[in-house]
């Protein structure tokens, strides 16, 4: 890349719950990826779990901090910046983000950006239904032409964080004192050990007594000092819990049908056809193959008669899926968005308020 | 908080001209081989190993009780060889600390029980908390403070710790005074 | 955090943003006359080095070289840093040369993996000449930026020549004779410049991504095989690398060592360093040290009396004076106002009109003239006006309330106590110098060169219950001389006091004996 082009690009951050994905406008890879976590008073905090918008406040400011003089090496004075967000993400939190960012660092610019609808820039298509699978919640919105149809979002509380929750139930049936581990244990148990199966196993693994023999089980050392027992059907069924109907009768692939449901029937197939999977969870091993099985397992279900569906397509996105929403705000980085669509300082310190699709104060046609 | 005196026994230390106190009960092999700049404190039990390679302090440097100063190796085809340990102003090392690098910089502060792995590199101003093991050939950049097992950055300092190391290290040598014989 | 002295941290000074920090974490803004902290400067970076080899980089290389270090690496196992270790490799035939080939790898010596592990080949230089990886993807995503920033160029071509349209119709002289710029350029043997002159300039499109039916990411024999955890990469490891984020322990990489930075912190209100370091990145020195260390007194607690609710008791404090000048300190009560020379208002930065009226405010209000006649008053003014002049687009940050309750009272002496000020060669003075400072026998219990042991008298709350943590305060004024002002405009050193909160954590109380 020629120096006066490296010497432009921007910082683009994607904030997730669990893992920060940080790197420049233009390139294809982020530079690192690391836990969204702050040293606050004394100990590692998550930065989503703050008491009050100051404690927030000071949170951000510290990991603003990090970012600029950790990993960034540039003063973020008068330098535009761009942010990829949930379109649920809390308002509070983008506040405080906004308020930092202007107030306490002197940016010049915010580009603040959805990621559902930038992750379709990774594979060059318009319309898609995007399913984000992350750390708290699973968002799934179809976008159609580049517009998000937002009536038609769906989201339930399944990702990582639950199916830590239910490897953690698990392991305490086979293994005492496997309630105090800690959330990273649990997430490299199931980065190392678990999988998601296939559906003709999964279904006789929830009977009472199984047909088939177990994968192997995996002892897995604790701190150097004790051995946790990973059998194999908890190996299986530590991601059962995105496929398991709630009480509502809703799981990660009703979503998919139910968002389907909701949008034009002459966009059903064409989204149904294009499925973009982005989040860290759908990385999952057989997480992709086992989606669709139960989309055409569920298809025969009353309920989704309608809908008319032959088959389900999924795209690639030319990234790991952890980082596809960041590559897509790298690349509307680098365009002149940057310079045409960012919030500038002024426009910012107007009215010390982030413009929000939910109010109508922004999003109505002005003359 | 203002240091409080501690006191020795007088019978205990020696008392160089340059203002070396050095305790009778420590272990200094190839004596030699290990220069005390001045105004440097040797407490019981702590082991100098000038027999293996030259050991050089600077002024005001604080060896605790049970540290071990050990010139670094380096292995090669044919063998080991030992190489000097030169240590600046205005150094604390805690006690029990085992301590095998190459360079220690000035105003340096070791904690308690830390293992300096071999040939590590202390730059100026920087702290190694207590219970810290660096693994051999580590580099501490200066206003850096390492923790941890493998020891790793863990934080910042305050662009004033020369000052405050000399204070510290001063006031050390200031308040180590001899029992006062109670007649 | 555990390393000894350095963690006491039983006084606090309030920083005039709010917060409690020590007297080592303080700066000193001399323009400003008040304190500032990490919190309420501006870090700018000023210089990148490699925190191994300390080697100093420029910035604009740094950035080319994406803030890594060319010739150190990270272990990707464990990120200690990998040392190059030599190998001495016999030639095949002994008779070919007499001189061994001297090769390197990179080893982990914490835990001992190397890049031999992974098949990486030795190289025959120690540095620099380490294979990189690069992306796969990299190509695609190339042409997909360069689709969507020729879209959005071709979008604003024809929107320009929209408007252009619209707005003039007037017949420029290329339409009339048809010789356009680029013929021009041409005849003369320039490069044509096509983004500018061919507005209809063909973007590239980006073939877009095919979705597929068959998935086939579910592998069968994991049902079988046993799997072995040190095989498999946790996802720190797999996150190193972000490009790949192997799986297997085979596939990981060394990883180039991210560079560190020194930097330099500004005043926010006035602009000025309050510290900028050497470039050297072995150097501990500063070009610029407005450290609050070197200006304001130091306090520390050297003993107290057991601590017993609603009882009073002894404080023993000492007093260092930094400065070159002598000094003055007095005590004021813990709440007594302290005079911020400008109201900071809420939001965003303040005009010069609106800072100099606020002034006129403060200086007219009675309240606040408390601790300070009005001639010195009347000179910050001076020094202030010139100072907001030079602002331009410092956003200075809102006070905040301090967070500490107070649960101790100290009885506020009345007598103030006088600092020599600071001398080195007092260090190897042995004498107790005669001093003829008259002395307020019950404030100052003992004295040298600058330093001074002062007594207080301090009061636990009565409904404090016993092993809670004691917290008094105070407001320490002092008279501060300022040399700044006086080089600028040829006037003697400025004199005025400069008040500030002191905090300090005394211990636990005890019950009643």
């Amino acid at each position: 890349m020629p120096l006066y082009e490296v010497e432009k690009s921007t910082i683009v951050l994607d904030i997730g719950t669990a893992y920060t994905k940080f790197g420049f406008t233009g390139e294809p890879v982020p530079r690192s990826i690391f836990r969204t976590q702050v040293k606050s008073k004394g100990q590692l905090r998550s930065l989503l779990d703050y008491q009050d918008s100051q404690d927030l406040y000071d949170m951000l400011v510290d990991f603003f901090h990090d970012i600029y003089f950790k990993y960034a090496l540039n003063s973020p004075k008068d330098k535009p910046i761009v942010i990829v967000e949930s379109l649920l993400c809390p308002i509070i939190f983008r506040e405080s983000v906004a308020k930092v960012l202007f107030k306490h660092y002197g940016i010049s610019s915010l580009l603040l950006l959805s990621s559902h609808l930038v992750s379709l820039a990774t594979l060059a298509v318009e319309t898609a239904l995007v399913l984000d699978v992350g750390y708290k919640e699973a968002v799934c919105i179809p976008i159609c032409y580049g517009l998000p149809m937002i009536n038609a979002w769906q989201s339930l509380d399944l990702g990582s964080c639950s199916i830590h929750r239910n490897l953690q139930s698990l392991l305490y049936e086979k293994n005492s004192g496997a309630e105090s581990l800690s959330e990273w244990i649990l997430e490299d148990i199931k980065v190392r050990c678990c999988f998601v199966t296939k559906r003709s196993r999964a279904e006789q693994l929830s009977l009472s007594k199984p047909e088939l023999g177990p994968c192997p089980e995996v002892k897995y050392p604790v701190e150097g000092n004790s051995i946790l027992r990973v059998t194999g059907t908890i190996r299986e069924k530590a991601y059962e819990i995105l496929f398991d109907e709630d009480n509502d009768h809703l799981c990660l692939p009703t979503m998919i049908l139910d968002a389907l449901m909701k949008v034009n029937v002459d966009l059903r197939n064409q989204l149904a056809e294009n499925i973009l999977l982005i989040g860290g969870t759908t990385m999952a091993m057989g997480f992709k193959s086992r989606l669709k099985e139960e989309l055409l397992h569920h298809m025969k279900e009353e309920r989704y008669r309608k809908l008319n569906i032959k088959c389900f397509k999924f795209h690639a996105s030319p990234s790991k899926e952890n980082y596809t929403a960041w590559l897509g705000g790298a690349i509307y980085g680098a365009t002149d968005w940057l310079n045409t669509k960012a919030l500038t300082k002024d426009e910012y310190f107007e009215d010390n308020r982030l413009p929000d699709w939910s109010d109508l104060k922004y999003n109505t046609r002005r003359p | 908080m203002e240091l409080q005196d501690s006191y020795y026994d007088k019978s205990d230390y020696v008392e160089t001209a340059s203002g070396n106190k050095v305790c009778r009960r420590t272990v200094l092999c190839g004596s030699q081989n290990i220069i005390l700049q001045g105004k440097v404190i040797v407490q019981a039990e702590a082991i100098i190993r000038g027999d293996l390679a030259n050991v050089r302090t600077g002024r005001y440097c604080i060896i605790s009780k049970e540290a071990v100063i050990r010139p670094p190796y380096k292995k090669f085809s044919k063998g080991v060889a030992f190489f000097p340990l030169n240590m600046g102003d205005h150094v604390y090392i805690g006690e029990k600390s085992v301590v095998s690098a190459a360079v220690i910089g000035n105003y340096v502060y070791i904690g308690k029980n830390c293992v300096i792995g071999r040939r590590c590199e202390l730059k100026d101003c920087c702290v190694i908390e207590d219970n810290t093991i660096l693994s051999p050939e580590t580099v501490v950049p200066p206003f850096s403070r390492f923790g941890g097992s493998p020891g790793t950055q863990i934080g910042t300092l305050p662009e004033v710790q020369a000052d405050i190391m000399v204070d510290y290290t001063r006031s050390y040598y200031q308040h180590f005074q001899p029992n006062k014989i109670i007649l | 955090m555990s390393a000894g002295f350095l963690d006491i941290d039983c006084v606090k000074y309030a920083c005039t943003c709010g917060l409690l920090k020590t007297l080592q974490q303080l700066y000193f803004c001399r323009y400003c006359s008040e304190l500032r902290c990490t919190f309420c400067v501006s870090h700018e970076v000023d210089s990148h080095f490699c925190g191994k080899c300390c080697e100093n980089l420029p910035s604009a290389e740094a950035r080319v070289k994406k803030n890594r270090c060319v010739n150190c690496f990270i272990c990707p196992s464990c990120r200690q840093e990998l040392s190059t270790r030599a190998a001495s490799k016999q030639p095949a035939n002994p008779e070919e040369s007499k001189a061994t080939k001297r090769t390197y790898y990179l080893s982990c010596l914490c835990c001992r993996w190397s890049s031999r592990d992974i098949g990486l080949p030795d190289q025959t230089a120690a540095t620099g000449s380490w294979p990189k990886r690069e992306s796969i993807h990299s190509n695609r995503i190339q042409e997909i930026v360069s689709m969507y920033k020729g879209l959005q160029e071709k979008e604003k071509l024809d929107k320009e020549f929209f408007k252009k349209k619209q707005k003039e119709k007037i017949i420029s002289y290329t339409d009339k004779t048809g010789i356009t710029a680029a013929a021009l350029r041409k005849r003369i043997g320039l490069p044509e410049d096509k983004p500018i002159l061919k507005p209809k300039n063909a973007v590239k499109i980006v073939t877009p991504s095919k979705a597929d039916e068959n998935i086939d990411d579910f592998d069968e024999e994991v049902l079988t095989k046993s799997i072995n955890l040190l095989e498999i990469t946790s996802i720190d490891q797999r996150l190193l690398q972000p490009d790949v984020q192997p799986k297997e322990i085979s596939n990981i990489f060394p990883i180039q060592k991210i560079l560190s930075i020194k930097r330099s912190l500004r005043c926010r209100r006035c602009e000025h360093n309050v510290s900028k370091p050497e470039y050297n990145p072995n150097s501990i020195k500063f070009k610029i040290q407005l450290f609050a260390y070197y200006h304001i007194p130091e306090v520390r607690i050297v003993t107290v009396e057991p601590l017993r609710a609603g009882q009073a008791c002894e404080l023993i404090l000492k007093f260092t004076n930094p400065t070159q000048h002598q000094t003055t300190v007095s005590f004021l009560p813990f709440d007594s106002p302290i005079e911020v020379k400008e109201a900071i208002p809420e939001e965003g930065a303040i005009s010069q009109e609106d800072s100099l009226e606020e002034l006129d405010k403060s200086s007219l209000t009675p309240s606040k003239k408390k601790s300070s006649s009005g001639t010195k008053l009347m000179s910050l003014v001076d020094t202030h006006i010139t100072l907001t002049t030079s602002r331009s687009s410092a956003r200075a940050l809102s006070p905040r309330s301090i967070a500490e309750s107070i649960n101790c009272t100290v009885d506020i002496p009345s007598s103030t106590f006088i600092l020599p000020p600071r001398d080195d060669a007092a260090e190897y003075d042995d004498f107790n110098e005669v001093h003829n400072i008259q002395d307020d026998k019950k404030l100052v219990v003992w004295r040298k060169s600058n330093k001074a042991y002062i007594k207080l008298v301090v009061t636990p709350n009565e409904d404090m219950p016993i092993d809670t943590t004691v917290t008094t305060g105070f407001t320490m004024s002092h008279l501060y001389t300022n040399t700044i002002a006086s080089v600028a405009d040829n006037k003697k050193p400025q004199k005025f006091n400069h008040n500030m909160r002191v905090i300090l954590k005394l211990g636990k109380s005890v019950g009643l004996n």
